[in-house]
């Protein structure tokens, strides 16, 4: 035998509080079952409690006048024999706090203040067919994805909409043309149709007089006179022969190059090439040497022959001309047979060529032999030009700056890294839609990288 | 070997109300004029006569008292088959048919049944006036414990009315009154299909029509217009409102990825409604579209000069399809 | 309140009333009950007290339940208190194989009829909606209660019309005969319901006796805003004979629902009984009559107790203290035992609430069963 406590039960189908009017016992008092303790007063009317247990009054918990919610102890009784009504279900509850411990009183229940645990998520059901949620089937219809052949990564086996968006730029890396391989010879010569090169003749050059005609002595006030000479008169030269013999078509287009921004960030962090000068000229570089294997054209030259016809030599090696504006003036050093370097290697190139250039190391053989140029016009903070093909070549790539621009990102405007990607061709050897799909294959380069890896 | 005859649903009911009656000789039904005149859709015609006045019973002009005394005899042995004249003269029967009779069973844990078989001609297409063109199914159909179906052809109708009376659970057996009278095959040798499945009429590819009752010929001819426009429609049967068989609609849908539902009823918080819900939840996956819809308006029946225009036909199914179909 | 301001104290005897005991426990028929004589005076010794017993055993019963109410056992309890002699009276005129249909309050009858009213506690505990199983034959053909407010009388006229379509009443034989008795109220009886009940039952001339309870209020509404009129006069409109009898008077109870039953088994046709009785206690023990009826009203009704009654006439009839002490004894190891067995009754399984919805298998039932049966497992899987 033992004391125990009545809590102030739901008399009323869904009360939640009393009032406790009067006691009818007084501590020490002798109770048997059912005999009267309290009146209280509920919402609905004035009830007696009846006790449940017989015994010893032990302790009244509540004062009279004072109201308390149901569940709340209001009596001890010692020595007490009888049984409580126990509380319902969900008192049980973890976080639940509720009126609790009346029973029948499943209504009245306070707030629970915790959710039960959670149970484990529950893989989807995969039904037959092509498993994809509404939003990712538009998705696909709209970038024209067959869903069948994306590799679905889903939990339930469902096809993600990263699994479309992945698939969609895998698909446009792996375009249908085929980059072929470097070809084992090294130049081909293809001679031009007799009429073909009758009509690309060029007018003659004036080639600038070594000096300049200048009075001595007139240097001064409104008019200064620089003399031509040197490097200038040599790069003047080569301009005008290159303008006036080679027709110059110049294509170009805008491309987000922030995945390009992005490689640039993690190569330069990376300890291959923490000895190593790493810019997006790097990638550029690189971007031209693949785009030439998939346009050979542009990396060829015409060559006027003696005897009035001409040929085109095809060149199966990239001697790649970087311009570098040098204190002496406009250097193209070129790197013998990039095409055999790897990434590491060609940033060395260009880093060794921009030291020397800077250094005014420049060897002639350097400069000589060169068969495509990339002229960096972005360090000036340009986006496009129209440069000078360096004679004895086809194309020239300008690489413009690469700032931040607002771009159309799924089918939303952000903020991404852009740049222009232009150039200027020999039509005598390239058609409009080689020049064009070479410099988009750069471009191509710049928006993905990974393209790099074909 | 099928015996295939040609008849009405009117007269297949008939037939099936006979065969329950000649089987068990505690069928007993009850309704409003059900006697000599055999009921006011002549359903019960000839019955009375063929079983006595003590097995066909014309009751007072009470339909909680039709209800409520079927309830008292079906606890004393019998099977009650109660007709209700008209679709709009249930309610007052609805507080014995959803307090009592739904729940009776479960609030003796299993130890009274309760095979009572309430039929209630309803639904639209015959011009009538107010309370004479309802589809209440979804009231029904929402009370448990009850058991809600629905036949569209005489085949069905012969068959089913024979399980309804023949189950130990209560039966809202609704018949489109509309469907009275156009002939059908039925097949007295065969049941073919057991009271609660659904089943696919017509197979289609491109898109699956689900209906039942009267609305089934509906979708038929739908189909059969839309096949002249080049679109493949499914046509699934639904007989069961409650349980609905989903084995048939889903393997429709999981096929053609798209599906319509018509119903006379009005659309908001109907059968149909729930019955789209679920198929969304159940072939998420093969969802071209969403599942579409076609209902009577939310608003009461209308004059029957408007029916044409309240009542879903054809065209407004094919409209709910072309939708479908340009997902 | 005051008393200036109610009207229904005591209703004046009307010319129909059958009574034999008067509210003292004299023996004084009323000129009404002039026809019954030969029933009572056919009761033993043993029978009155029976009834007596009846009376004090139930409540206590109800005295009991109230407080378990009170302490938190039970959700509600609708008291039978002030209507024992009408309930005793009239099922103790019953014959074994006749079938009952009570409303909600006929505590007595159940046992009587050998319901065990724990079956009772059991659904105001909220552990069931029936109780007890109503086809065992050791519950008596006696029919669960009916909440929804005269729903009852007409299952009951369903049940009698199955009686004479199976010829199991009419045939003459009251030992086999079998005739249906339902009990309703005051308040019930302005429901429709109950109205078509009798439309149906003088049609079909049913083996039935609708026992009307006028214990003078519904909840808080008194008699008087069902029906200007005395209840029992209603039946004559329907084509039965009706006869109204003083519910407090246990004999005249038994003595009139006996008579109305022989007659119904007999093939005569359905009969009617209003039994004018007091609700002593509450409508339940969420009411609380203080706000709609006087002191002066209840106390004027206590001195028409009905169990006090019965011990007048019992010592008139020189009953001795032994034997009221025995009842009393009896009375209180009752009331006991219904505590013990009430605080030790358990809960429900969740999944039975799928079991018996239906009487054959049913999908959805299957499917929400294993839902939740897996979902409460989940929880389990995933201790911290």
């Amino acid at each position: 035998m033992s004391s125990q406590t009545f809590h102030l039960p739901d008399v009323g189908e869904g009360l939640t509080e009393a009032e406790i009017v009067q006691w009818r016992v007084a501590p020490g008092d002798t109770v048997a079952v059912n005999d009267v303790l309290v009146e209280i007063e509920t919402a609905k009317s004035l009830v007696e409690l009846p006790s449940p247990f017989a015994g010893t009054v032990g302790e009244l918990l509540v004062d009279e006048g004072v109201t308390v919610e149901v569940g709340a102890p209001i009596i001890v009784i010692a020595d007490a024999e009888g049984t409580e009504a126990p509380a319902p279900a969900g008192a049980d509850a973890p976080g639940a706090e509720g009126s609790g411990a009346v029973l029948v009183g499943y209504g009245a229940a306070g707030e629970v203040a915790s959710r039960r645990r959670k149970p484990a998520r529950r893989p989807a059901v995969s039904a037959a067919g092509v498993v994809a949620k509404p939003p990712v089937r538009k998705l696909a219809r709209d970038l024209g994805i067959d869903l069948s052949a994306v590799a679905p990564t889903g939990e339930g086996g469902e096809v993600t909409r990263d699994d479309v968006m992945r698939h969609a730029s895998q698909a446009s890396v792996f375009r249908n043309i085929e980059t072929p391989e470097w070809p084992e010879v090294r130049e081909e010569r293809i001679p031009v149709a007799p009429e073909v090169a009758a009509s690309a003749v060029a007018p003659p050059i004036q080639e600038p007089s070594t000096s300049p005609r200048v009075a001595p002595g007139a240097a001064s006030g409104r008019e200064e006179t620089i003399p031509v000479k040197g490097v200038r008169k040599a790069t003047s030269s080569a301009m005008v022969r290159s303008a006036y013999s080679a027709p110059h078509v110049s294509v170009w287009t805008d491309v987000d190059a922030t995945r390009t921004m992005e490689l640039v960030k993690r190569l330069k962090a990376s300890p291959d090439f923490a000895d190593v000068k790493v810019s997006p000229l790097l990638i550029v570089a690189r971007a031209v040497i693949w785009a030439v294997r998939r346009t050979p054209m542009v990396n060829a030259a015409w060559v006027d022959l003696e005897d009035g016809s001409a040929e085109i030599r095809l060149r199966h090696y990239v001697n790649l001309g970087i311009a570098a504006a040098t204190p002496r003036g406009l250097l193209v050093p070129n790197i013998k047979d990039a095409q055999n370097l790897n990434m590491r290697e060609l940033a060395h190139a260009l880093q060794n060529l921009t030291l020397t250039a800077r250094e005014g190391r420049t060897t002639p053989a350097d400069q000589q032999g060169g068969t495509i140029t990339i002229t960096n016009i972005g360090v000036f903070g340009m986006d496009a030009g129209t440069p000078i093909i360096n004679p004895g070549e086809s194309g020239i790539i300008a690489f413009g700056a690469i700032r931040q621009k607002p771009w159309v990102v799924d089918g939303e405007v952000r903020p991404r890294w852009v740049t222009t990607v232009s150039g200027s061709f020999d039509h005598r050897v390239i058609d409009g839609d080689g020049m064009s799909r070479f410099v988009a294959d750069v471009a191509a380069v710049l928006e993905e990288p990974a393209l790099l890896l074909d | 070997m099928s015996e295939l005859t040609s008849m009405p649903m009117g007269k297949a009911l008939t037939a099936g109300l006979r065969a329950a009656m000649e089987r068990d000789d505690h069928v007993v039904l009850m309704g409003e004029d059900i006697g000599p005149l055999g009921g006011v859709f002549r359903i019960t015609e000839g019955l009375q006569a063929e079983f006595g006045p003590r097995r066909v019973i014309d009751t007072p002009l009470a339909e909680s008292g039709i209800v409520g005394t079927a309830i008292g005899l079906a606890m004393a042995g019998f099977r009650p088959v109660c007709e209700i004249q008209f679709d709009g003269f249930v309610y007052p029967a609805f507080d014995q048919i959803t307090s009592q009779l739904a729940k009776l069973t479960s609030r003796t844990e299993g130890a009274l049944r309760m095979p009572v078989v309430i039929r209630i001609p309803y639904g639209g297409h015959i011009g009538a006036i107010e309370h004479h063109q309802e589809s209440p199914e979804a009231y029904f159909t929402h009370t448990p414990g009850l058991r809600v179906v629905s036949p569209s052809t005489p085949n069905d109708a012969y068959w089913m009315i024979q399980d309804a009376i023949a189950s130990d659970d209560p039966v809202i057996f609704f018949e489109p009154k509309s469907r009275y009278w156009p002939k059908g095959e039925v097949d007295f040798s065969d049941r073919a299909l057991p009271l609660h499945a659904s089943r696919i009429v017509r197979r289609g590819t491109d898109v699956t029509l689900v209906g039942h009752g009267a609305m089934v010929a509906t979708l038929l001819q739908a189909a059969a217009l839309a096949e002249a426009e080049g679109v493949s429609a499914e046509v699934v049967d639904l007989r069961s409102l409650s349980p609905v068989d989903y084995g048939p609609i889903l393997d429709s849908v999981r096929r053609t990825g798209r599906m319509v539902y018509a119903q006379e009823a009005p659309g908001f918080t109907s059968l149909g409604s729930e019955i789209a819900a679920t198929v969304m939840e159940q072939a998420f996956y093969a969802l071209e579209a969403p599942v579409l819809r076609v209902s009577g308006f939310d608003v009461p029946f209308p004059p029957a000069n408007l029916e044409g225009v309240y009542l879903p036909d054809p065209d407004r199914i094919l409209e709910a399809v072309d939708r479908a179909l340009a997902y | 309140m005051t008393s200036a301001d109610t009207v229904n104290v005591v209703p004046a005897d009307g010319p129909d009333l059958v009574r034999v005991l008067a509210a003292d426990g004299t023996f004084a028929p009323t000129p009404a009950a002039e026809p019954y004589l030969d029933l009572i005076e056919a009761l033993t010794e043993a029978d009155l007290e029976t009834f007596y017993r009846d009376m004090a055993v139930v409540r206590a019963f109800d005295r009991q339940a109230t407080n378990l109410q009170r302490q938190g056992h039970l959700a509600l309890w609708p008291p039978s208190l002030g209507q024992e002699a009408a309930q005793v009276g009239s099922a103790r005129a019953l014959r074994p194989q006749d079938h009952v249909f009570p409303s909600y309050r006929e505590h007595v009858v159940c046992r009587i009829r050998g319901v065990d009213l724990i079956d009772i506690i059991r659904v105001m505990r909220g552990v069931s909606h029936g109780g007890w199983d109503p086809t065992d034959p050791a519950n008596g053909n006696t029919h669960i209660y009916t909440l929804v407010l005269g729903s009852q009388t007409l299952h009951a006229t369903g049940y009698a019309m199955g009686l004479a379509f199976d010829g199991r009443s009419g045939t003459g034989d009251p030992d086999r005969d079998e005739a249906v008795i339902v009990y309703y109220g005051d308040g019930a009886s302005s429901q429709g319901d109950v109205h078509e009940a009798m439309v149906f039952a003088n049609s079909f001339r049913t083996p039935e006796v609708f026992f009307l309870q006028n214990n003078q209020w519904a909840i808080s509404v008194p008699v008087r805003t069902q029906s200007p009129a005395p209840l029992h006069r209603r039946a004559a409109g329907y084509g039965m004979p009706s006869v109204q009898v003083d519910g407090n008077d246990v004999i005249a109870s038994y003595a009139v629902t006996r008579r109305a039953l022989e007659e119904a088994r007999g093939g005569a046709g359905p009969r009617a009984i209003e039994a004018m009785t007091y609700r002593m206690g509450a409508h339940t023990t969420s009411d609380d009559p203080t706000k709609y009826r006087t002191d002066d009203e209840e106390s004027a009704w206590a001195r028409r107790d009905p169990v006090a009654r019965m011990e007048a006439y019992l010592r008139s009839r020189g009953a001795s203290d032994a034997f009221f002490a025995d009842v009393d004894a009896e009375a209180a190891a009752y009331a006991e035992d219904i505590r013990v067995r009430t605080v030790a009754l358990g809960g429900i399984e969740a999944d039975g609430m799928f079991a018996h919805v239906y009487s054959e298998p049913h999908p959805l039932m299957e499917q929400e069963r294993a839902w939740l049966a897996e979902y409460e497992a989940s929880f389990g899987e995933e201790q911290a």
